[in-house]
């Protein structure tokens, strides 16, 4: 599987989350089979997810990612960075907030950035962006409980 | 705006009539939190959470729970997909999700049984953006858990916004 955090990011391992610290990025290639599949485990059946002919009569270039999967791409890069930082997964999400831009088509590579941007009343908000080629696919804030 | 304002004026009547319903349409999760349905999702999302094998479900799953399915369809009183009815009769035929802010009081256990209401939280508009002509609608659900002594416990929540509006290009 692709792990969000191929780069090490020594200096910050184990300590406290601080505003500044960077997330390192990402890189999901998007396949059909994980629009398809990603839309049907979210129970989200709508044809633009997984039938491309139907997708493309309505305008699209073809099938896109969901909006369940993306809040779910989001939590996962979030997650798997506070696991490689803190070497637990006890991390609890406390909220995802996400504005939709550019669809995420099969063929694109869906790049994670992010950033802590405060932290403060023990909930740390990581702001996190979702690039495609055509631009931000999703940009948004996760908080998250600090321990 | 170009929008005649009778128009305007219906449709926010109906987003007022709408909104006084409060919390409305609510919905029983087809199933209980599960591990195979879980499964599924952690295999499609890459996710290798060892939590989630563990009696805990993802957050990000509180909205997946009560998805109507295949052919489901949201009831005749449902908030939301009556002002996009609205919306639609009106000529604003497209949809597009803009926001989707999601709250997690916890997480989920495998075994519980979730339920949902559905309240209007805003309409706005018209608004030109890039897309065409259009009205933001915001949504808001509340994910509830029943406790053994009948208290409810919410447990999610979610703003969900769309903009619902007419492409550009197309006749108005």
């Amino acid at each position: 599987m692709t792990t969000p955090t191929t780069s090490t990011n020594p200096s910050t391992t184990g300590a406290p989350l601080a505003a500044g610290d960077t997330i390192p990025a990402w890189v999901l290639p998007i396949t059909p089979t994980l629009v398809v599949s990603t839309a049907i485990s979210t129970r989200d059946f709508q044809d633009v997810h997984h039938d491309r002919d139907i997708a493309q009569a309505a305008g699209s270039k073809d099938i896109f990612v969901n909006i369940l999967t993306s809040t779910a791409l989001v939590e996962r890069y979030v997650t798997e960075w506070l696991h490689e930082r803190t070497g637990d997964w006890d991390t609890d999400v406390r909220g995802i907030a996400i504005r939709l831009g550019a669809p995420a088509y099969p063929y694109d590579t869906l790049t994670f950035t992010g950033s802590v941007a405060s932290v403060e009343d023990g909930v740390a908000t990581l702001q996190v962006t979702g690039a495609v080629p055509l631009g931000d696919h999703v940009t948004g804030t996760v908080k998250v409980a600090v321990r | 705006m170009n929008q005649p304002s009778a128009a305007h004026e219906r449709i926010m009547a109906e987003a007022e009539r709408i909104q006084a319903l409060g919390e409305a349409a609510e919905r029983e999760a087809r199933d209980p939190v599960n591990q195979p349905t879980i499964n599924n999702w952690l295999e499609a999302m890459g996710n290798t959470n060892p939590r989630w094998k563990a009696g805990e479900a993802p957050p990000s799953m509180a909205q997946v729970w009560t998805m109507y399915g295949l052919g489901g369809k949201p009831p005749a009183d449902d908030p939301l997909h009556g002002m996009m009815k609205v919306l639609t009769d009106e000529g604003f035929t497209a949809v597009l999700g803009t926001n989707c802010e999601q709250e997690y009081r916890r997480t989920l256990t495998v075994g519980e049984q979730v339920r949902v209401t559905t309240a209007l939280e805003s309409v706005v508009g018209p608004k030109r953006t890039g897309m065409g002509e259009g009205y933001f609608v915001t949504s808001r659900n509340t994910w509830y858990v029943d406790g053994a002594d009948g208290d409810a416990e919410v447990v999610a929540t979610m703003l969900f916004r769309v903009l619902k509006f007419v492409p550009k290009g197309a006749a108005s």
